[in-house]
């Protein structure tokens, strides 16, 4: 009989604003397991997971952890019970090293702990897993999927022996996900109980043990993983048939919207990012440029958007070089852009009305300049509705929405703006299986309207899914053009790792 | 209009209504009960200091709120500066040059009515050039990366200085050495009918802050680019003249308030700034006791006044030495401005009321 590690009982949970978020959830754990939670999104899932690490107190209910009943009252208390937990943004300093941030994060238990100690505890720990992260570089210059496991090796010094993610795949290419969980089965191995929140059901399936399924706040059912398939969990989570696939048509291709000739943008540091690209996009296209994160796609979508300069090189918009236009007049001539962070293409402390007019406030604006809020309020209302956005008022501040529902706000906004071309960065990034699904269909229709889609993704399922053209950017420079046909996923993971094509084929 | 869509219609404006209601409630309830607190917290420190609370708090209220159109007045510059710090604040800039954006508003509505004979030309005067040394400032940050605190520290004791040797050298009134040359009487403003008119300009000016801040293109960019710099540039604005406009919206307001202080108060700026000095600096406490609301700050700046206009009547009253009052003014307004004690309070006391 396994033995539960964490037994939560009849969790409600109410936020201060009204939402009941948690109707009475029960969730039991077992002591070192893999159990996965999936839910549509605003289900309640990072609710949940705060809970349990003592960062918001429930409105009742009891929480057990081996078998005895604790009451947080801050995540320290959640650590000293040995709970860890890893955030989508994480809490590192980008500046300090990684030995620093470990030293930091141990100082706060430890007071007189020294730089060394910390260095040969991790250094038992990395070999432990073996796995090797570079303990002198400061944490900014390594990739995401790296400073994931910072993040991990983090909480495990502390001592964790829970270890709570929440949609921590969601930032990672394919291979950094394998490689996180070979890293996640090891942890398993040596003891460590792991909660995993997903919406990707293909995950599900490859890592956890058990799973539960969350709705509107309740637990629909948990389940041996390896008992039900993705088509049921589907079904169970957001009520749809996998099965039917929607079909991607070849779209018909119309004119060359947008040309970069020999593009040159530099990062925050002031190193060349974007090394000479050039590449076009047609009307009636989806594109998709695949690639590791921080190999200069962002770079080079800023440049095309505006927000970033391009040191060299030219831009073209059909007939007209807007290389040195402001980010204001390309929205102008029909360019939209979703960015790969809710931080910046969403205003926290604004509400959701406000948040929608945020890329589009010149349309909102009468002679005086005087900003027409019902006009606003009906765009917020169209946004809410077409794209099933759970909130409790259009008046919310966009913080109190789930993650999920807050990335359908933002890319509903750009694409209600009727884009011509559409810069889209992770579109689905933390959204449920129905979700994700209509925002891939919304981009497909627009693609068949005659509209140009720059897809950045580093999810190819869904860059194979919905491109037309494929490009790969490694080290700021494109390695490969070509149509969809001529790729595989495969292909895609080896040129991304930078090699190239010739030795590919051979 | 449909049966359907109607009762639609109703649902959705009673369902904004009530959440609206709900916050203005929480806001109430959040105000008051730190008032409460706030005052009880002065009791302890007067009762700690061996005097009676009731009868100070009692001389306190009733001569500090006893005579409005002097309360209301004497808040009219402070609601001035509360605002030309919350303006800047909203977008992210610390305005703490208040100070000298109200002197310079005073000095330069004075000479302007004093040689025009025109009180209009006079406020305009006074807010053109208190916004202008805002604006300055916002440009020495925007465009030289001088942080706006330091300049506005130096730029505060340049014009103290400078203004000092105006009124004590250049522009005194013979008959009165230690004054300014005055506005002259027909370019005074005077009540209407015991109506504080400088104190009604204050207001609409407030108002029309507010319309600025929540209803305009201006005010939407300033409020972005103080909670997200990246996101205002994401949203194609452009966060430095963003912030160059609040500093000169925020000068413009202390610069009215000096303006207004002098065309409608004191009539004269004396050789030791006596009558202007400290105004910026309290418009702080006011800003943020405002909640960096110009509503907010209508309310606050009148409450802030009554207080120090009661402050100096318990001096006399009881005899207490001046730091009494102005510990207590101290302690009231900490209370006040402690906003998460009482969110937390309220956020409990609503759940609460939810599940039960
Ligand atoms: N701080 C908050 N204040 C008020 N309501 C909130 C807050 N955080 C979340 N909610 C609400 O609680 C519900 C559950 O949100 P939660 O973030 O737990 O969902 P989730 O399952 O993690 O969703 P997602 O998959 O989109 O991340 C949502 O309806 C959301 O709007
Ligand atoms: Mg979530």
């Amino acid at each position: 009989m396994p033995e539960p590690i964490i037994e939560m009982e009849n969790i409600i949970k109410i936020y201060p604003d009204g939402v009941v978020a948690l109707k009475g959830v029960d969730l039991t754990i077992w002591k070192g397991e893999i159990h996965a939670i999936l839910g549509e999104n605003g289900a309640g899932k990072t609710t949940l997971m705060r809970i349990l690490y003592g960062e918001i107190k429930p409105t009742s209910g009891a929480i057990k952890i081996n078998g005895e009943e604790v009451d947080f009252h801050g995540p320290w208390d959640a650590i000293k019970r040995g709970i860890g937990m890893v955030y989508q943004h994480f809490t590192l300093i980008p500046t300090f090293t990684v030995l620093e941030n470990l030293h930091l994060s141990l100082l706060a238990l430890d007071e007189s702990i020294k730089a060394e100690d910390v260095e040969t505890l991790t250094r038992r720990l990395m070999d432990e897993l073996g796995l090797k992260i570079p303990l002198y570089d400061v944490v900014e210059d390594l990739p995401i999927g790296v400073q994931q496991r910072v993040e991990i090796i983090k909480t495990l010094l502390r001592k964790a022996n829970i270890l709570i993610l929440d949609e921590p795949t969601s930032v990672l290419t394919p291979i950094e996900v394998e490689e996180l969980f070979k890293m996640l089965r090891k942890l398993k191995k040596l003891g460590i109980t792991i909660i995993f929140i997903t919406h990707k059901l293909r995950e599900v399936k490859a890592i956890s043990d058990r799973v539960t399924i969350m709705r509107r706040g309740k637990v629909v059912a948990t389940l041996y993983t390896s008992k039900v398939s993705e088509e049921e969990l589907a079904r169970l989570t957001v009520d749809i048939d996998l099965t039917s696939k929607p079909k991607i048509r070849g779209g018909i291709r119309g004119r060359r919207i947008l040309s970069i000739n020999d593009l040159w943008v530099r990062d925050e540091r002031g190193l060349d990012a974007v090394k000479g690209v050039s590449l076009e996009l047609y009307e009636g296209e989806i594109l998709g440029l695949a690639g590791v994160q921080g190999n200069g796609q962002k770079e080079l979508i800023e440049a095309i958007v505006g927000i970033r300069r391009a040191y060299r090189g030219s831009i073209k918009y059909l007939d007209q070089d807007i290389t040195s236009l402001s980010v204001g007049d390309r929205y102008k001539l029909g360019i939209s852009y979703v960015p790969d962070s809710r931080n910046i293409g969403l205003v926290y402390e604004m509400n959701l009305t406000e948040n929608s007019i945020l890329t589009n406030l010149h349309n909102y604006l009468s002679g005086i300049r005087v900003i027409n809020w019902s006009e606003a309020y009906r765009t917020a209302d169209k946004i809410v509705r077409e794209y099933n956005v759970v909130a409790p008022s259009l008046r919310s501040p966009i913080q109190y929405l789930s993650g999920g529902n807050q990335q359908k706000v933002m890319v509903g906004r750009e694409a209600t703006r009727e884009p011509k071309v559409f810069i889209v960065s992770e579109p689905t990034h933390g959204l449920d299986v129905r979700a994700t699904r209509f925002i891939r269909n919304m981009l497909v229709k627009l693609r068949d309207l005659g509209k140009s889609i720059l897809l950045v993704s580093t999810d190819l399922d869904e860059i194979m899914e919905l491109s037309n053209r494929i490009a790969v950017i490694y080290g700021g420079r494109i390695m490969s053009v070509g149509d969809k046909n001529e790729y595989t996923i495969k292909k895609l993971g080896l040129l991304m790792g930078g090699i190239h094509e010739q030795r590919i084929t051979k | 209009m449909s049966k359907g869509s109607l009762s639609k219609l109703i649902e959705t404006l009673s369902e904004r209504l009530l959440t609206e209601r709900r916050e203005y409630l929480a806001t109430l309830i959040e105000t008051s009960s730190s008032l409460i607190l706030a005052l009880l917290a002065g009791g302890i420190v007067l009762a700690v200091l061996g005097y009676d609370p009731l009868n100070v708090y009692n001389i306190l209220f009733r001569y500090g709120f006893g005579n409005i159109r002097y309360l209301l007045d004497k808040s009219t510059p402070l609601m001035m500066t509360g605002l030309a710090f919350a303006i800047p604040l909203i977008a992210g800039l610390f305005n703490i040059g208040g100070e000298s954006q109200l002197y310079i508003g005073a000095f330069i509505a004075l000479l302007a009515a004093y040689y025009t004979h025109s009180h209009v030309i006079g406020i305009l005067a006074g807010t053109i050039a208190g916004g202008l040394l805002g604006a300055f400032i916002g440009i020495l940050r925007v465009y030289r990366g001088i942080n706006e605190v330091i300049s506005s520290i130096m730029v505060n004791w340049i014009f103290f200085y400078l203004i000092i040797y105006l009124i004590s050298g250049v522009y005194y009134n013979p008959e009165r050495p230690h004054e300014s040359i005055p506005i002259p009487k027909d370019a005074r403003i005077y009540p209407i009918s015991n109506i504080s008119v400088i104190f009604a300009i204050a207001v609409l000016a407030s108002i029309l802050y507010y319309i600025i801040l929540f209803h305009t293109d201006i005010g939407y960019k300033m409020r972005v680019t103080g909670l997200s710099t990246a996101s205002a540039k994401y949203a194609g604005f452009n966060p430095d003249l963003s912030m160059i406009y609040s500093m000169l919206l925020g000068g413009a307001a202390a610069g009215l308030g000096g303006a207004l202080l002098v065309l409608g108060m004191t009539y004269s700026i004396d050789d030791m700034l006596s009558a202007v000095y400290g105004l910026g600096f309290t418009g702080i406490g006011i800003g943020l006791l405002g909640r960096l609301h110009p509503i907010g700050i209508i309310l606050a700046s009148i409450f802030f006044s009554g207080l120090l206009i009661g402050g100096q009547w318990v001096e006399l009253k009881t005899g207490a030495p001046p730091e009494l009052a102005d510990t207590l003014i101290g302690v009231i307004v900490i209370a006040l401005a402690i906003p998460y004690v009482y969110k937390l309070l309220v956020s409990r006391l609503i759940q609460r009321r939810v599940i039960e």
